[in-house]
């Protein structure tokens, strides 16, 4: 489903962020990918969803190479995929009912799917009762919970989690886990970008290290994350 | 979802955006009224001006005179002459008698006068032609035109050539006038444009994460752009509806005061008989300006 071919990638003031990066990735894995900060992982998940294009290689999904959409494809990709962020990026002005039915308006659904299925996603991450709050009124764990929310709204193929566990507490981060766990049975596939150990041992599946933006381990089965 | 729905949700998200910025939905109305004040100013002291042209203009003429012994006749064939060229707006004919009546009529308080006009047995004034032109610019091709006349003959004298100056100078005021006042109004309307651009651009600067979020969770971007500019549009209604509600009882005012100054002109007339145009324009106005700037200031961030 994913992959990447001899990706490299450099910033403006010439940091080479990615180096030289051959990656497969098939439907319905769970993939960690872990490393220190500024390893490249969130370079890696930033060519996937075409917030940036490298400078040299393919990336491909779904037998789409990435360097050949046009402007007006990038949206039809990103609705392919689920994207959960450190930061939220929930949008302020809109509560979390709004928050989650811009993620389906965007892809032309109707107001009756919107209202049929924002409540039972909200229900599923626990956000019932909060539908009409902001985000500058719900805790870092509801926060993310609603970005999860909002990233399987349109049943994507994939979730892409940039260490959504970084603001949280030890009860939140597990059960952002767990949720990402369940959403992976079902058969969604996600890559989860962390620089936290215990939770990448926890998970146990394939493991991806990365250091100095190489790629400098990948183990398929029972992954640890090893220094 | 056909388009008659989306294009409610559209107005509809714009509205929830205007009320939930509330604080900065009525600053950037406020700014946009006060451009619009201003605008509005500029039509009044446009109009002002041309009217203080048009009264300047209407004061300056050539009068043609004529020999004594020349007829009716011969004068009326050189007035047709002169109504028929386009430059000519219109020429009054002054007869030998009517030109005496004046006359006594001028000098009725001086007796000196008066008894040597009695003394004369016959009336020594000319008859005359009064010529006002299309253009006072154009005074000088009408003489020309007269001198290559084939009645010349008949013309004792043009007073052009003694007016020249005054005539000159009150063309050069009047152009004056004109450029300058166009001048200043496009520099202020050009300042104006620009208030509003940026006022909107802060406005969606402070947006400005809102709508990378929004291009990340996969938002086309009319989708993102439409109810930024439904905003923008809004901002305009609303500081034209303000703009109006201050401006006409600001006119109803200062009319009757201007009135005085410059006879014969009225602001209110103007602005109401030309009610429908005004509001028209300033709409026009107010939402392209919105519009515009949203659309501008919205671009950069919808690179990502």
């Amino acid at each position: 489903m994913i992959k990447l071919k001899h990706i490299s990638t450099i910033y403006e003031d010439d940091f080479m962020a990615l180096k030289d990066i051959n990656l497969e990735i098939k439907h319905g894995e769970f993939v960690s990918l872990v490393g220190p900060s500024g390893a490249g992982k969130s370079t890696l998940l930033k060519i996937l969803t075409r917030e940036l294009l490298a400078n040299d290689g393919e990336a491909i999904i779904d037998g789409v190479n990435l360097a050949e959409l046009d402007s007006d494809d990038i949206p039809f990709l990103r609705r392919k995929i689920g994207t959960v962020y450190q930061d939220f990026k929930l949008l302020s002005a809109k509560n979390a009912f709004e928050n989650v039915a811009f993620a389906m308006e965007v892809c032309g659904a109707s107001d009756e799917d919107i209202n049929k299925d924002v409540p039972k996603l909200l229900s599923i991450v626990g956000l019932s009762d909060k539908a009409n709050n902001f985000p500058h009124q719900m805790s870092g764990g509801e926060k993310q919970r609603l970005a999860i929310a909002r990233a399987l709204i349109h049943r994507p193929k994939m979730i892409l989690a940039d260490e959504p566990t970084g603001n949280l507490d030890m009860v939140n981060t597990y059960d952002i886990v767990k949720l990402l766990l369940k959403i992976n049975e079902l058969g969604t596939t996600i890559i989860l970008a962390t620089h936290n150990r215990e939770v990448v041992n926890t998970i146990g599946k394939r493991v991806i290290s990365m250091e100095m933006g190489k790629i400098v381990r990948d183990q398929i089965v029972q992954g640890k994350y090893i220094i | 979802m056909n388009y008659r729905d989306t294009l409610e949700k559209i107005i509809a998200h714009g509205w929830t955006n205007f009320k939930r910025n509330s604080y900065l939905s009525i600053g950037t109305t406020g700014v946009m009224t006060l451009v619009l004040l201003l605008f509005a100013g500029l039509m009044s002291l446009n109009f002002l001006s041309t009217k203080i042209v048009e009264s300047l203009q209407d004061k300056v003429d050539i009068s043609v005179y004529f020999k004594t012994d020349s007829t009716e006749e011969e004068v009326m064939l050189i007035k047709k002459d002169l109504e028929n060229n386009s430059l000519v707006k219109s020429v009054a004919y002054i007869s030998k008698d009517k030109a005496l009546e004046d006359f006594k009529k001028l000098h009725a308080g001086d007796p000196l006068i008066q008894e040597s006009l009695a003394e004369l047995s016959e009336n020594p004034l000319q008859p005359a032609l009064n010529i006002k032109a299309v253009d006072p610019m154009k005074f000088g091709d009408i003489v020309t035109f007269l001198e290559g006349n084939k009645f010349r003959s008949f013309i004792d004298k043009i007073n052009y050539y003694e007016n020249e100056a005054v005539i000159s100078r009150v063309q050069s005021i009047t152009n004056g006038v004109r450029n300058w006042g166009l001048i200043i109004s496009l520099l202020l309307a050009l300042v104006a444009i620009m208030v509003t651009f940026n006022t909107i651009r802060l406005t969606i600067y402070n947006q400005k994460n809102e709508i990378e979020i929004m291009r990340l969770v996969g938002g086309s971007n009319w989708h993102i752009r439409a109810p930024y500019l439904v905003e923008g549009s809004l901002y305009g209604i609303l500081a034209v509806a303000v703009t109006l509600i201050i401006f006409y009882p600001v006119v109803f005012l200062i009319s009757p005061k201007l009135g005085v100054l410059i006879p014969g002109v009225s602001l209110v007339g103007y602005f109401f008989s030309n009610a429908i145009q005004f509001i028209l324009l300033l709409l026009v106005i107010g939402i392209l300006l919105g519009v515009a700037s949203s659309a501008i200031a919205i671009r950069r961030f919808l690179k990502i």
